[in-house]
Order: structure tokens, then C-alpha cells, then sequence
């Protein structure tokens, strides 16, 4: 199919994972309120093109491991709600045990000591 | 899979997420300027701060869009739509393409599926490669053997693991039941392991074994065919032990073989198998072939061993059965006969034989139509290309991959060619609807023109094969384009042709020289069959054979002719009727030996020669001049008096140097050396072509019918003043229980002994002007082209000075240039083409003059009649036109 999907970049592999984790944690909600809950946790570090969320959730989506809804929000407005699946907490738990093991390993190569 | 049914649902769904994607970005957008009038800002300035903080709204859906739906497929989609639109502005280019390519896919799949069926479809039973059969050669009858040495093949289970023998299959006459209507079958008489050996299981009921043929005279069984028991019986299951009518005789249906299978000769297909034992034949006889032979080799035997084996067997097997105690002539031939071990995992057939070589020559010729319909296309594609120089170039600037441009180019060739498979499967199925009406009456019929899966995916591979032939160079070449210097140039820039153009354009005339000398040699073969003289004029006489009751065979059967023969000389329009012995181009064949009192030839030991039966005025009605003497009377049908008419091809083996050949007498007591009891010979006849156009006459003796023993079936033979077809109804009813069992003019017999030349010629000739066009388009094209990027030039050399003729003959040059190296190509392959299809030519030399030097004369007669249009064009320009042009 699209060969996109078959070339994860660690960028996009990274928003998947801040999405999926925070849409764990959260409960359904809209595009708006997950940016903001993003930006929220990172402590604003992070620069964050709003807009790229949405290609994301759609890939998220297009494997099953979100779901949305057309709902209403907080101020009363259509909005589109997005929700993880079973499948997207499994997916969740994956990819944060690869990323604790590759943050292990790059913690040894930042370690490394110069050798005498 | 799920995942896929949701993205096409996506596709399908693609404008009402679109709104969907833009009422979420709404919302984001409002809710961020919220957020933002809340700190405080003016309106504006939250608007503004709110699509900074959102990043690029139309990347964002770009990139949303491009990850929805199918993206090579809406790209292909795309593409499709520009390339129909690109095709839709050109109609002239498209009907020229789409034309050429059905001309050259129709032509293949014409020909590639009666090639199938006769030369690649294996046959529907188990392991059919390792069938062989046991084809008899050196001696009578080609192909067929005797029951005794069936039987001692049969005894080879070391070679083999299972023999079988069948007869042809033979029109026979048929009832559906006791009672019915009587039709004709064909049956086929097969021993009782016919079907185990093959492997065919039964689809209803048992089939034969062993058992059912242990020894002559029965038991009286049938085996239907599959086809027979759906059109005959409906598939009804209650025609198993029900009777029914073989040539009167009762037999009693056993089973149904498996449906596909239809006996083992690609042309012919049985209805009715009967056990072996059933026929009324000599069994004991080695001197009667009437068996073709098939046996399953054990696969640790290899051929050569196999052929090795047989060659002794069969050696042993004529050492026993021809003693040293017979005629030395005849046991001279009788030990000349060899066993072939042939592949039969094909299919018997004897069309095979005849018509492999035209339909491999065909299919040759089929493969250079292509060639040249491809280079045709090609060359249309790059001249298009070059237009589009400028097209390429501009959407190169604004950012277009040459993958993606190659890509669209592509799919204009696929959809032209799949335009053109599609016209060119509709005329393949014609064209093969046209081909298999040359083929003799019945023999065609298996061969049917409804289009097999296998042709179908021959077609699509040739289709595809195609579009990579004429489509990738064209494609690569016009994407090859410097952004830059493309837009700069005016509309070709080149002054000359591109190479590959000129390369195709070679090729073409190349490949229409072959197809032109094809054509002309096979046209001369034709005309040369035409020529011969048959020795006989009136072709329009009617040839006509009956079915009769079987009782009648037991009494003389030439009693009912007579009475036929009377019956219709009264009927109105006859001119003159008579019957014989194998009529003209009718099957059969009987020989004697005889010696020739007086004659050198046959002083030594006695000669064979044809025989021949006939009638009264046999002679007159076929039209065959009488040389000498007298054709027989009715007193000599009678006469105790034995009396003969010999043809020219007798007279000159026999008694080249009498002048009265009427006077003399021959004997068919060939023991003694001057002849015993003598036949007067009373005419002299032209030689008549009984067997073929091809076959030079033989010496013949015609006796009178009623003289003498029953030689085989006899031909009537009708000289009618009206149209033949006239004749029809009245020979339907013509006595109670006779049945018509052929009937057609002596013409349709010798066109159906000619079929392979009439049809080589026809389609040659066809294929010769098709390919002479298609290189003149080819040719016209490139002169066109090439002329029109030197408007300027000629412009230029009108204005300082030079004549018309001048310009005319520089432009003529470059094209004969091209038309001369085409020739000398195209010559050269013509000559190792006709070398290999020297053997079926007939009466004309591969390297016959007159046919390479029209050809010659064809292809440069045509090369430049297609230059000289756009050459006389362009030398007629207005000097002052073309330099503002400039």
C-alpha cells in the first residue's frame, strides 16, 4: 500500500506515542484539547505544529488503535472526539518498553567514558 | 483486510471527509483564537496567532489526504483521466494507434488459437506426456496397423506400462433409441483398456476393461462421450442401460466418460466408443491396418532405447508375418514398413501434420505484424512526445519527477493498449472464425473459435509485452528533456530525426519486406496448385456418397447405385450422372499388380498400379478427354469380356513407345511372366489427380463397376445444369433408408486438399499489404516530421536560390536513404525465411527472382509514394511564410 507507513521516522514514531499515551490516560477527546494536553505535559518544550496531529490520528486510525466519533464539546460545538482502542494500549505498551530500551542504550553511549 | 475496505471506503467517501477535515480544523482554529482573546490579544491578532500556533493549514491537509484513501490509486486514477483527455484532443493519433495495435494483437490471437489447440493443449487425461503412439510408416496405410501387431506391443510391458489401440473415428449412422430418428455419430471402436491406459474416469456408470474385449464378436456395449449424453440425452441419467442403434446394431449404454475428455484426435471427436472386438474386421490379418496405436511408456525408459526396442519388435514381427513364399514385390514393400514412436501426449491428429508448418509459418508471420504495428506506435508516441517538448519541459520547472512523468506516459501506451486488445480479441475471435472455414468440412469443427482461457491469456501477454515494446522507449526518450533548453526551443529544435525514429522506421520496412516475399511466394504457390491440370474440367459436378441399409451390403451394393444413378438422370437439369471408385479427391485407394504383356517394365517382375471402378459416361461427366479409344458402355458392364481403360501415366511406364496403347491388354495373374488370363485395354484417358493436387498421377487401371469384385464406397457423381445446391432435397428422399452422407462439388474437395496454401496465400497476402501500409505510415510519418523542423532551412534554400526539384530530391534522398538499408535488411532475412518455408512451397523456388524483385520494386514504390507527399509539401513552401515563421 503507501509506502509512508513502512518508513516510520523517528519524529512521527515519537508523536505517536506522546498521542496514543495521552489519549490512554485521557479519555476521548477532541483534536483541540489533545494539542493542548500535549504542549501541557511537555511543559511547552515542545514546538508543536498543531495542524501535523491530524495526519497523525488518521495513520493512528488507519492501524486500529484509535477510534473517533463526531460528538459535542465542552462549549457546546460539533466536535470530533478520538478515543484509543484495546488494540492502541497494547500498541502503547510496545512502544514504550522500545523506547525505555533505546533510551537505555543511548544512556550507555552518553555514558561511555573516554578510554585511556 | 479490514484496513483495505476502509480506505476504499474512504475513496469513495473522499469530498464528505474533506468537509469533515475542515470542520475539525475550524474548530482547533476557533478554539485557539478563544484561548487567545482570553490572554488578551485584539481580534486579528488572535486570528493571526492562532494559525502560527496551528502550523501550515494546507500541508496539514495535503499530508491528511495523501495518508486517506488509496494513493496509487488515485494517482493511477489520475493518470488514466489526463492520458483520456491527452488521447480525447488527438483523435486522429489515437484511431491510428488503437488501430494498429488491434490489427497486430488480432492477427496473433487469430492465430495463436487454432495453434493451441492443435499444437500446445495437452490432452485432458493423466500424465499425457508420457503417451506415445506407434505411427506406421513405409508402408500402405500411413499411420494405422494390424491387430496382431497391436497384440504384440501390447505384450511389451517392459517398454510399457499400458497399450491401447482405437480406430478413427468414423461418421457412422446412429439412433438415439430404438426408433428414433436415424443420424449420423461418430463412433470409434477402442479396446477395453482404452480408458484405463488414458486415466479417464467414468462421469456416470463404468467404462470398459479388459474384460469387455477378450474376443471378436462382443459384447455389444457403448460408452457415450460426456458432449453426447448433455446434447443427445439432457444428462439424463437413465441412459445408462438403455439401448441404442450403431449401423442398426443394437448396444447397450455402459457409462459416460468424464466431461473435457473427447477421445484422443484433436480434430475428431467420438460420441460413441465400442468395444473393439465389435468391429466386423479380420483380426488375424497383419495386411489390414486400421489401428492406430497409443501406449503410456514407463518413465525409466528413454526414447532412444524405446525407438530401438520397437524397431526390433517390428522387424521380427514383418520377418514372421511376410514368408519368403510371397510375391517378392509385395513383400519387398511389406518390409519396408517402420514403427514410429511419436509424442501423442498432444493428441493424435492428421491435420497436424499437414497444417503445423503453415501455422508455425503463420504464427511467424503474426509476430512481425506486431513487430511492425509496435514500431508504428512507437514512432506515432515519439512523434507526440517531441509536440510535447515543451509540455514535458514546463512541468519539469514546476516540479515535476521524470518518474512520475514516465509514469503518465505509460499509462497513455496501457490504455491504448488495452484499447487495442479489446478491438483486437473481438477480431482475433473473427479471424479465427475465418481461418477455420478454410479448413475442410467437419475437420474444423473442434476447433473452435470461442476464445479458450489459455488464448485469452495469450492475448493479455502479448498485450503487455507490447505496451513495454513501443511504450518504454518512447516514454523515456520524451521525458529526457532539459527543463531549460525545452522551453526555450520552438517546437522541435532538432533539425534532423532522432535516431530511434529512423532506427523503427528501418525496422518496419525491414520486417514488411519479409511479410511482402511471404506473401508473394505463397500467392505463386497458390497460383501454381491452381494451374495444374487436375484431367478433368467440369468441377462443378456434384460428388454425393450414400449410407445404405446394412442388408444391402450383403447383397451387391451396386445394384442400389445403379438404380440411384437412373433415378437422378431423371431428374430435371441433369446433364449426366455416373459413379466410381475413388472419385475424384474422394478417400480411398485400392492397388493391384500386373503384369503388361510386351512391356520391359514388367518382364522381370510384376508392377503395381491404382485401380479404379467406374459407371458408364464416367468419364464424360467428369470431363476427362479421352486420348484414345473408347470410355466403357453399358455392353461392357455386362460382357464376359474382361475390358480396362488406362490413363496417360500408364501408358508411359508401360508402353512408351505403341502407338496403339487401345490395342494391347494387361493381366492381373501376375505369376506368370507373359500373363495369364488377359484384360483388353480399350482407352486411354488423361491422368486424373485422384489424390491430391500435390501427387503426381500413377499409373491406374479403371475396370468397368460391374466387372469384377466391389472395390469400396462409391462417389456419385451429378453434372447438373442447375445450381448444385438444387440437387439438396431431392437426394435427402431419394430411396427409403439411404442416407446422404456427403454431398458437395469435386471444387469444394480440391479447395478442401489445398486449404493450407489457399489459407498461407490468403492471410500472407493479407498480412503483405497490412505491413506495406502500416511502413508507409511509418515512412510518411517521419518525412512529415522531419520536414516540418526544417521549414526554416528550406525556407532559407528557397530564398538564396535553389529549384523545387532540388529540395524535393534532398528530402526524397534521406527517405530512400532509409527505404534502401530497410530493403537490403529486409532481403536478407527474406532470404533464410523462404529457405525455411521452402518445403511447403509448391512449384516455386525460395529464392524464386520475380517475387524478391517485386518486393523490391513493391517496398520502394511504396517507400517513396509515402515521402513524396510531405517531401512536395514542404519543397512547395512560400520562402517568405516560412522565414517569418522563423
Amino acid at each position: 500500500m503507501s509506502t509512508r507507513e513502512s518508513k516510520p521516522d523517528i519524529l512521527q514514531g515519537t508523536l505517536d506515542l506522546m498521542v496514543l499515551r495521552t489519549l490512554g490516560t485521557m479519555g476521548p477527546q477532541h483534536g483541540f484539547g489533545l494539542a493542548q494536553r500535549i504542549q501541557q505535559i511537555s511543559g511547552g518544550l515542545l514546538d508543536l505544529n498543531q495542524g501535523t496531529l491530524y495526519p497523525a490520528l488518521l495513520r493512528l486510525e488507519h492501524r486500529g488503535w484509535v477510534r473517533s466519533r463526531w460528538g459535542v464539546s465542552d462549549n457546546n460545538r460539533k466536535a470530533k472526539f478520538y478515543e484509543i482502542t484495546a488494540a492502541g494500549r497494547r500498541q502503547t505498551d510496545r512502544e514504550s518498553e522500545d523506547w525505555a530500551r533505546m533510551v537505555g542504550i543511548m544512556d550507555r553511549f552518553l555514558d561511555l567514558a573516554p578510554e585511556e | 483486510m479490514l484496513g483495505m475496505w476502509r480506505r476504499l471506503a474512504e475513496l469513495v467517501r473522499r469530498r464528505q471527509l474533506d468537509r469533515e477535515l475542515d470542520d475539525e480544523v475550524a474548530f482547533h482554529l476557533q478554539m485557539l483564537e478563544e484561548q487567545f482573546r482570553s490572554r488578551g490579544m485584539s481580534e486579528a491578532e488572535a486570528k493571526a496567532a492562532a494559525r502560527r500556533e496551528f502550523g501550515g493549514i494546507a500541508q496539514a491537509q495535503e499530508t491528511y489526504r495523501d495518508g486517506r484513501g488509496l494513493p496509487w490509486l488515485e494517482t493511477s486514477a489520475r493518470d488514466v483521466r489526463y492520458a483520456l483527455r491527452g488521447l480525447r484532443r488527438s483523435p486522429g493519433f489515437t484511431a491510428a494507434a488503437v488501430l494498429s495495435l488491434a490489427l497486430g494483437i488480432g492477427a496473433n490471437t487469430a492465430i495463436f488459437s487454432p495453434f493451441h489447440a492443435l499444437l500446445l493443449r495437452l490432452l485432458p487425461v493423466a500424465r499425457p506426456e508420457e503417451l506415445v503412439t506407434l505411427y506406421q510408416t513405409g508402408g500402405w496405410l500411413k499411420g494405422y496397423s494390424s491387430y496382431p501387431l497391436y497384440q504384440e506391443v501390447a505384450k511389451r510391458t517392459d517398454l510399457f506400462s499400458g497399450v491401447l489401440a482405437r480406430s478413427g473415428a468414423a461418421k457412422v449412422r446412429f439412433r438415439d433409441w430404438p426408433g428414433a430418428r436415424e443420424n449420423f455419430t461418430q463412433r470409434e471402436f477402442v479396446t477395453g483398456n482404452y480408458f484405463r491406459v488414458l486415466g479417464v474416469r467414468p462421469a456416470l456408470g463404468r467404462l470398459f476393461t479388459e474384460d469387455d474385449t477378450r474376443a471378436p464378436g462382443g459384447p455389444p456395449l457403448a460408452v457415450l462421450s460426456y458432449d453426447a449424453w448433455r446434447n443427445r440425452y439432457g444428462a439424463n441419467p437413465a441412459v445408462l442401460g438403455s439401448t441404442v442403434e450403431v449401423e442398426e446394431k443394437p448396444l447397450t449404454v455402459i457409462g459416460v466418460a468424464a466431461p473435457g475428455f473427447r477421445g484422443i484426435q484433436v480434430e475428431l471427436r467420438p460420441e460413441v466408443w465400442v468395444p473393439i472386438t465389435m468391429a466386423e474386421v479380420s483380426f488375424q490379418s497383419t495386411h489390414s491396418g486400421w489401428l492406430q496405436i497409443v501406449a503410456r511408456v514407463r518413465p525409466e525408459i528413454p526414447r532412444k532405447q524405446l525407438q530401438s526396442a520397437v524397431n526390433i519388435l517390428m522387424r521380427q514381427h514383418l520377418e514372421a508375418t511376410n514368408p519368403t513364399s510371397y510375391n517378392a514385390a509385395f513383400r519387398k514393400r511389406a518390409l519396408e514398413q517402420r514403427l514410429q514412436v511419436r509424442d501423442a501426449g498432444l493428441g493424435l491428429s492428421t491435420l497436424r501434420e499437414e497444417f503445423a508448418k503453415p501455422l508455425r509459418v503463420l504464427m511467424v508471420a503474426v509476430g512481425l505484424v506486431l513487430l511492425l504495428a509496435c514500431a508504428n506506435v512507437a514512432n506515432l508516441l515519439l512523434a507526440r512526445g517531441a509536440a510535447r517538448r515543451r509540455e514535458t519541459a514546463l512541468r519539469f520547472s514546476l516540479g515535476a519527477t521524470r518518474l512520475r512523468l514516465v509514469r503518465q506516459a505509460l499509462t497513455e501506451s496501457l490504455l491504448l493498449a488495452a484499447a487495442g486488445a479489446a478491438f483486437g480479441i473481438g477480431l482475433g475471435v473473427w479471424g479465427t472464425s475465418v481461418i477455420l472455414r478454410f479448413l475442410p468440412e467437419q475437420v474444423g469443427d473442434p476447433l473452435s473459435a470461442r476464445p479458450q482461457p489459455a488464448v485469452l491469456a495469450f492475448t493479455l501477454a502479448v498485450s503487455v509485452f507490447s505496451v513495454l515494446l513501443f511504450g518504454l522507449a518512447p516514454a523515456l526518450c520524451s521525458t529526457a528533456v532539459q527543463p531549460a533548453a525545452g522551453l526555450r526551443s520552438e517546437t522541435s529544435g532538432a533539425a534532423g530525426t532522432p535516431v530511434l525514429r529512423r532506427t523503427l522506421v528501418v525496422a518496419q520496412i525491414a520486417f514488411s519486406v519479409v511479410l511482402v516475399v511471404m506473401a508473394g511466394l505463397f500467392g505463386r504457390s497458390l497460383f501454381e496448385l491452381r494451374s495444374v491440370d487436375l484431367g478433368f474440367r467440369n468441377q462443378n459436378v456434384v460428388a454425393v456418397q450414400f449410407d445404405f441399409p446394412r442388408e444391402w451390403f450383403h447383397r451387391d451394393i451396386r445394384v442400389p447405385y445403379k438404380q440411384l444413378a437412373e433415378k437422378l438422370q431423371a431428374m430435371p437439369g441433369v446433364v449426366s450422372v455416373s459413379y466410381g471408385f475413388p472419385g475424384p479427391f474422394q478417400m480411398g485407394s485400392v492397388s493391384a499388380t500386373i503384369r503388361v504383356p510386351g512391356s520391359e517394365r514388367t518382364a522381370a517382375e510384376p508392377a503395381e498400379v491404382e485401380m479404379g471402378q467406374v459407371a458408364p459416361r464416367y468419364f464424360e461427366t467428369i470431363g476427362t478427354p479421352l486420348v484414345l479409344g473408347r470410355e466403357f458402355d453399358r455392353n461392357d458392364m455386362s460382357s464376359p469380356r474382361s475390358v480396362a481403360v488406362v490413363n496417360e501415366a500408364f501408358v508411359r511406364a508401360f508402353l512408351p513407345a505403341e502407338a496403339h496403347p487401345d490395342r494391347r491388354f494387361l493381366s492381373f495373374d501376375d505369376s506368370k511372366r507373359q500373363g495369364g488370363e488377359l484384360t483388353w485395354i480399350v482407352g486411354v484417358v488423361r491422368d486424373i489427380r485422384h489424390y491430391g493436387i500435390q501427387q503426381a498421377p500413377k499409373p491406374t487401371v479403371y475396370l468397368p463397376v460391374d466387372q469384377g469384385r466391389n472395390f469400396g464406397l462409391h462417389t456419385l457423381l451429378v453434372r447438373t445444369a442447375l445450381p448444385p445446391m438444387a440437387l439438396l432435397p431431392s437426394l435427402y428422399g431419394v430411396a427409403p433408408g439411404v442416407a446422404l452422407r456427403s454431398f458437395g462439388t469435386i471444387r469444394r474437395h480440391v479447395d478442401d486438399s489445398i486449404f493450407e496454401q489457399r489459407l498461407l496465400a490468403t492471410l500472407s497476402g493479407f498480412f503483405g499489404v497490412l505491413a506495406l501500409l502500416l511502413a508507409a505510415v511509418g515512412l510518411y510519418g517521419i518525412v512529415a516530421y522531419g520536414t516540418a523542423g526544417r521549414t526554416g532551412e528550406i525556407g532559407i534554400r528557397i530564398a538564396l536560390g535553389a529549384r523545387r526539384g532540388q529540395v524535393l530530391w534532398m528530402i526524397l534522398r534521406d527517405s530512400l536513404a532509409l527505404v534502401s538499408i530497410g530493403l537490403a535488411l529486409g532481403l536478407l532475412a527474406s532470404m533464410a525465411a523462404a529457405h525455411a518455408v521452402g518445403s511447403i512451397l509448391f512449384g516455386v523456388k525460395p529464392s524464386d527472382p520475380a517475387t524478391f524483385v517485386f518486393t523490391a520494386l513493391a517496398l520502394a514504390f511504396t517507400g517513396l509514394a509515402a515521402a513524396f507527399v510531405p517531401a512536395r509539401r514542404a519543397a512547395s513552401i512560400d520562402p517568405m511564410r516560412a522565414l517569418r515563421h522563423e
